[in-house]
């Protein structure tokens, strides 16, 4: 059974002179959500691979910037490129991701992104 | 090498991590996924990154309103300023695999004060900062810097009254940040010259922030080899 020589260079032939995650711009269709906007961070099953880390789990943030658009981690991971989602960059009181964070820094946040997948409104 | 002279070694220690990357690199050349060649030339590449560009974008933004604005707004294109260029660099003109092309300045203000790291790895955005800090790869400081950044920037002598917003910047996607420090007092009418010598590594991190007179990061222990290479044996 013969098999297809995998192409190893598709994605550089794709994204040179052009930079990653800019070779994805306009695959992504319509953002869900914009700036602002107050999410919570969904707990889907994450099985091989994810990049959202689970001390975001259930957390709810505000969108501070919608950054790019790119095959989401879990899917890029295996080479599976074919459906880019927005990404957003989330900010969070550090209270709401650690309970017991001492009060008296009650200003101290954290910022990472996300892709769409993960978000749901808040 | 005669028996009467021999060199002495170059390192006090080769580390297990050394030791697999040697193993891997040389299968990888000998699958043919890449040359020896291709290897050499990309560590070349790697030598020639530092920190000197994103001193140098700091200080330019400190001088002028608008160029900060850019750099806020558009890291890549402020990058181009200062030389670096995000997405035609060498070698493969994407962004390398882990630096990708999604660079943002993460501006301090008296209320908030920025500090990078990455949970997921230790990603670190080397094409325009050189290579990250060891202890900015430990678990150590990875683990520890989202759940208790006020304890571990006070391991970094850096402390903050209690109602400046600190901001964790966890940098495990495909963007990469470097923080544009609050310029000190004590440094008008300096030149972007001297505003650059006094932005280090650590502040552009965000583990430190720039004071006139300091030109280096604070020195960090350095322990003894767990297993010495001897000279002379």
């Amino acid at each position: 059974m013969s098999k297809n020589q995998h192409d190893r260079a598709h994605h550089a032939k794709k994204a040179s002179g052009v930079g990653d995650p800019q070779c994805f711009r306009g695959e992504a269709g319509q953002a869900k959500f914009k700036n602002g906007d107050m999410v919570r961070i969904r707990d889907l099953p994450d099985i091989f691979y994810t990049r959202c880390q689970v001390y975001t789990r259930g957390a709810v943030g505000r969108i501070t910037k919608v950054v790019y658009e790119s095959p989401a981690a879990e899917d890029e991971a295996w080479d599976n490129t074919d459906h880019p989602e927005w990404f957003y960059s989330v900010v969070f009181r550090q209270h709401e991701l650690w309970p017991d964070y001492p009060a008296s820094y009650k200003n101290d946040t954290l910022e990472t992104e996300f892709s769409e997948r993960w978000l749901e409104q808040a | 090498m005669s028996d009467t002279h021999k060199a002495a070694p170059m390192v006090d220690e080769v580390s297990d991590f050394e030791i697999l990357e040697m193993a891997v690199r040389e299968l990888a050349i000998e699958k043919g996924l890449f040359s020896a060649e291709d290897h050499r030339r990309w560590i070349e590449y790697v030598h020639t990154l530092g920190p000197l560009p994103a001193a140098r974008l700091a200080a330019k933004a400190w001088l002028d309103p608008d160029f900060k604005k850019l750099a806020v707004a558009d890291g890549v294109k402020a990058s181009l300023a200062v030389g670096i260029d995000w997405i035609n660099g060498p070698p493969t003109k994407f962004g390398t695999p882990s630096d990708y092309c999604s660079f943002r300045v993460l501006e301090d203000t008296p209320k908030v004060k920025h500090v990078v790291v990455c949970t997921l790895c230790s990603c670190y955005p080397r094409t325009i900062l050189g290579q990250s800090p060891e202890w900015y790869r430990t678990p150590n400081y990875r683990r520890r810097l989202v759940r208790w950044p006020r304890q571990v920037l006070a391991e970094f002598g850096l402390q903050l009254a209690a109602d400046v917003e600190i901001r964790v910047v966890d940098s495990n996607q495909k963007t990469r940040y470097m923080v544009l420090p609050l310029r000190p007092i004590g440094t008008e009418g300096w030149s972007e010259q001297q505003l650059t010598e006094i932005v280090t590594r650590d502040c552009l991190i965000g583990v430190a922030m720039p004071q006139p007179g300091v030109t280096s990061n604070a020195k960090r222990p350095v322990h003894p080899a767990v297993h010495p290479i001897h000279a002379g044996h």
